[in-house]
């Protein structure tokens, strides 16, 4: 029998070894299996996609501006997420109430807005909180904002209103003046030259009239147009409209006019009328909240599914947990070895480091992937979490995932002392991974140098590959799968030189 | 130096003999492990000092010693496990430091304590064993075979948690030779074994040395020093003595042991003669009113030439015979000085 099937001998002993060992705890099995099923599964059920509500009451100071009823108007719409539950002019009982948690928000109107904001400064609404969570803090700032939005947008919506109610006035005005500039067109045919002057001087005050009225209603509409960039096309701005207007209104008492220059002032005045009764027509028949907040966004997504949020965490969880199985079995391997007394054994008998970690890995390989399998199975069969791409290349980054972390794992195995010490470090790597490898907030939030403890977590690229895979339905990242596989490659040969120490390296 | 008597009960101080000094051994041509001023030091402690002995081939070494006199050091360094902090070592002909697979494949080892897994079965713990060393995949017959010699066959499918410990020494006996080792150390192999168990063990030890394997064997029980061919004591990590069982009992006492025993009474003037003649090495013991336990230069002539004295001053004699004092009163005389000098 020849060296290599001798070593292949050597190695299978602790692939059987490690397989019955591992046999032996149906529990441990069971609970590899069923603990993350039944996790995702509750996770799956109890997750709510929308933060919860805040209790909210409302401190309005002696002169408030705001009637109760707007105030819960508002709220409103700001959503679900505030729930009105009072108002008191006592800021002290209001903050007394927040620090009791009988309510979550207090929000305190500015006193006197009209006058700070006469003063050319923001009125400003307080919210008082009692969150510690960071994102909580950032939950309420945003519903804040939100809230202070939704009242500025109340305020412009009052201007609006009023004036599409002044634009009434302001057709009387334009009809006015139509009246005196067809009677002055009439004037200028017939030759009565008194008579145009005086109907000129009357158009110009309904001219000054409309001015002074169309600034306010027509200007929201030519910010509308303003933004969108449509200025320079056929329709003038209203601004543009009245100045023509003015300018051409005041040229006809210019008495140096022959009568045909005469007329064709008052067809241009005509024309610019006209525009502004359009405009203003058109002002009014627009909604004023529309006027006031005329975007709104719709999100539409390219991708083959969209997963929901537990489908999203489930991969995440998938691969952070089978990282975690591997680390933890291949930490215990060794140190346990060493403990049990075993290693003595291998010292002395023909084992090589090679054949030793060979042997383990297969086992552990084999035993993970008959794990992952089972997961991934029941992730998709019975949580119904998209499986969109190649089953094949699933297996092969899963496989990737547990190779990896066996390395991770060995490492540690080897150089630690104690069972306790091992799983240790194995939980120090898998808070590493809760932290940096995405699976709560995504890497871009990180600062690029901590990033290079993202990179040598397994997970990290098993999280992108597992979701591509099975979420997005495409192949997985050969860049990163094959950076993955080298980490896994470069573990293994520090493993190897690592326990080759540990075997022929006499005390 | 202290004689047992007869019946072990009552020890007669007798002259103590100084300290004995490391034995320095003259070379076996066929040695198979050969040590000389072999030394490890954990920090600033002596475990094993300044030790040389060689083994030959096809014999049975035995290393006793009193727990803590460092046996098992001196075996892991035999082993390759630990490194010697000086000295040489070489075991088959190599520094056991740079052993190949092939020469390791030679050697079983059993540990002092067991250390296979209790998770697994008998027979798995016997097969990991077995793969350790590359046997075949068709070792069944093997596997079952060293079973059955330990007396485990029929429990082969019990975890190993739930065997006792001396099961489970047996089984770590048949793991140290199941793969058929050329040499074996086994390390206090008979602990918590029964007596006739242990003695089927001993048995067993002295075929594979009739089939030429050579065993360095460590352990407690002395009085299994008997069966061995050669004999180490070791205390305090120095080697006191290396000798053949009976050469230790020799060098212990000063010479052989002989039991007088006469038809009637001994009188005081014939006892006095007794001491007198050349041969008798140490003072004589009265063990009794009719018997005497002298030590003599050799026993297998000097019983003739004590007969003849007897018969010359008309004594009549009902008995001599060599006396072999049990291994643990010898090791105590051996190991005694070294103490009270350490």
């Amino acid at each position: 029998m020849g060296d290599f099937f001798r070593g292949i001998i050597r190695s299978s002993s602790f692939f059987r070894k490690e397989i019955f060992e591992i046999l032996r705890q149906p529990r441990l099995v069971a609970t590899l299996v069923l603990g993350p099923f039944l996790i995702l599964f509750v996770f799956g059920i109890g997750y709510r996609d929308q933060p919860g509500s805040l209790r909210t009451v409302f401190v309005t100071p002696p002169n408030s501006a705001l009637p109760t009823q707007d105030i819960e108007r508002y709220m409103k719409s700001v959503g679900s997420q505030l729930v009105y539950v009072g108002a008191t002019g006592n800021l002290d009982e209001a903050l007394n109430r927040l620090r009791l948690g009988k309510v979550d928000l207090v929000i305190v109107e500015p006193g006197d807005a009209v006058s700070t904001i006469k003063n050319n400064q923001q009125a400003v609404f307080t919210l008082y909180h009692h969150e510690i969570d960071p994102v909580r803090v950032t939950y309420v700032s945003y519903l804040g904002w939100l809230y202070v939005g939704v009242v500025n947008q109340q305020v412009l919506r009052g201007f609006a209103v009023q004036g599409q109610k002044d634009a009434v006035n302001l057709h009387v005005s334009l009809q006015e003046a139509h009246q005196n500039l067809s009677a002055m067109r009439q004037a200028v045919q017939s030759g009565d030259q008194a008579l145009a002057q005086q109907k000129q001087q009357q158009l110009a005050g309904n001219v000054d009239a409309v001015s002074l009225g169309v600034g306010t209603s027509l200007g929201l509409l030519d910010s509308l147009q303003q933004t969108q960039g449509i200025n320079g096309g056929t329709a003038d701005p209203a601004q543009t409209t009245l100045s023509d207007l003015q300018q051409n209104t005041s040229q006809l008492g210019n008495s140096t006019d022959t009568k045909d220059q005469q007329l064709a002032r008052i067809d241009k005045t005509d024309k610019d009328l006209s525009d502004l009764d359009a405009k203003l027509a058109e002002f009014q028949s627009i909604d004023p909240s529309i006027i006031v907040s005329p975007f709104r966004n719709e999100t539409k997504s390219v991708a083959n599914a969209q997963p929901s949020t537990a489908d999203f965490f489930a991969l995440a969880v998938l691969a952070l947990l089978l990282q975690h199985l591997a680390v933890t079995f291949a930490a215990l391997s060794i140190v346990r070895e060493r403990n049990v007394g075993t290693m003595e054994l291998f010292r002395v008998s023909p084992l090589s480091a090679a054949e030793a970690l060979f042997g383990k890995y297969i086992s552990y390989m084999l035993f993970g992937g008959v794990i992952a399998a089972i997961l991934a199975a029941l992730l998709v069969f019975a949580l119904h979490v998209p499986m969109l791409g190649n089953w094949w290349y699933l297996a092969l980054v899963i496989a990737a995932v547990l190779f990896t972390s066996m390395g991770i794992g060995f490492a540690i195995s080897i150089i630690s002392e104690t069972d306790s010490q091992a799983v240790q470090y194995s939980m120090i790597i898998l808070l590493a991974s809760v932290f940096f490898s995405g699976f709560i907030m995504s890497l871009d939030m990180l600062w690029v140098p901590v990033r290079v403890i993202s990179w040598l977590l397994p997970t990290t690229y098993g999280t992108l590959l597992l979701r591509d895979i099975a979420l997005r339905g495409i192949d997985p990242n050969w860049g990163l799968l094959g950076a993955l596989i080298a980490l896994g490659l470069a573990l293994m040969l520090i493993s190897w030189r690592l326990m080759r120490r540990l075997i022929t390296t006499s005390e | 130096m202290n004689i047992p008597d007869t019946n072990g009960e009552r020890n007669i101080a007798l002259a103590s003999p100084a300290a004995p000094s490391q034995p320095q051994p003259t070379p076996v041509e066929d040695s198979v492990i050969s040590a000389r001023h072999l030394t490890k030091k954990f920090g600033d402690e002596f475990a094993v000092q300044d030790v040389s002995f060689d083994v030959p081939r096809a014999s049975i070494f035995g290393f006793i010693g009193p727990s803590g006199s460092g046996k098992t050091t001196t075996v892991r360094l035999l082993t390759g496990v630990y490194t010697p902090t000086d000295g040489d070592v070489s075991v088959l002909d190599r520094n056991p430091a740079n052993f190949s697979q092939g020469e390791r494949a030679r050697l079983g080892y059993m540990p002092q304590l067991f250390v296979l897994y209790p998770t697994l079965t008998v027979w798995e713990n016997l097969n990991f064993a077995a793969s350790l060393y590359g046997m075949g995949l068709f070792r069944g017959k093997r596997l079952a075979g060293a079973l059955k010699f330990v007396e485990l066959y029929e429990h082969r499918g019990k975890l190993a948690r739930n065997i006792s410990g001396g099961m489970l020494r047996r089984l770590s006996l048949a793991a140290t030779l199941v793969h058929n080792p050329q040499l074996l150390f086994l390390d206090e192999p008979t602990a918590g074994i029964d007596p006739v168990l242990r003695r089927k063990f001993w048995d067993h030890f002295r075929e594979l040395k009739d089939q030429g394997r050579t065993i360095f064997i460590t352990t407690q029980y002395v009085s299994e020093a008997d069966n061995c061919d050669l004999v180490g004591v070791q205390s305090n990590g120095k080697l006191l003595v290396v000798d053949t069982p009976q050469g230790i009992r020799h060098r212990a006492y000063g010479g052989d042991m002989v039991d007088f025993r006469t038809t009637q009474p001994f009188d005081f003037q014939a006892e006095a003669m007794l001491r007198s003649l050349p041969f008798v090495r140490a003072k004589t013991v009265r063990t009794g009113a009719d018997s005497m336990r002298i030590i003599v230069d050799q026993a297998n002539s000097d019983t003739a030439e004590l007969m003849g004295w007897a018969q010359r001053q008309n004594i009549q004699v009902k008995t001599v015979e060599e006396y072999m004092p049990p291994f643990e009163d010898v090791f105590v005389e051996l190991v005694r000085p070294e103490l009270s000098h350490g």
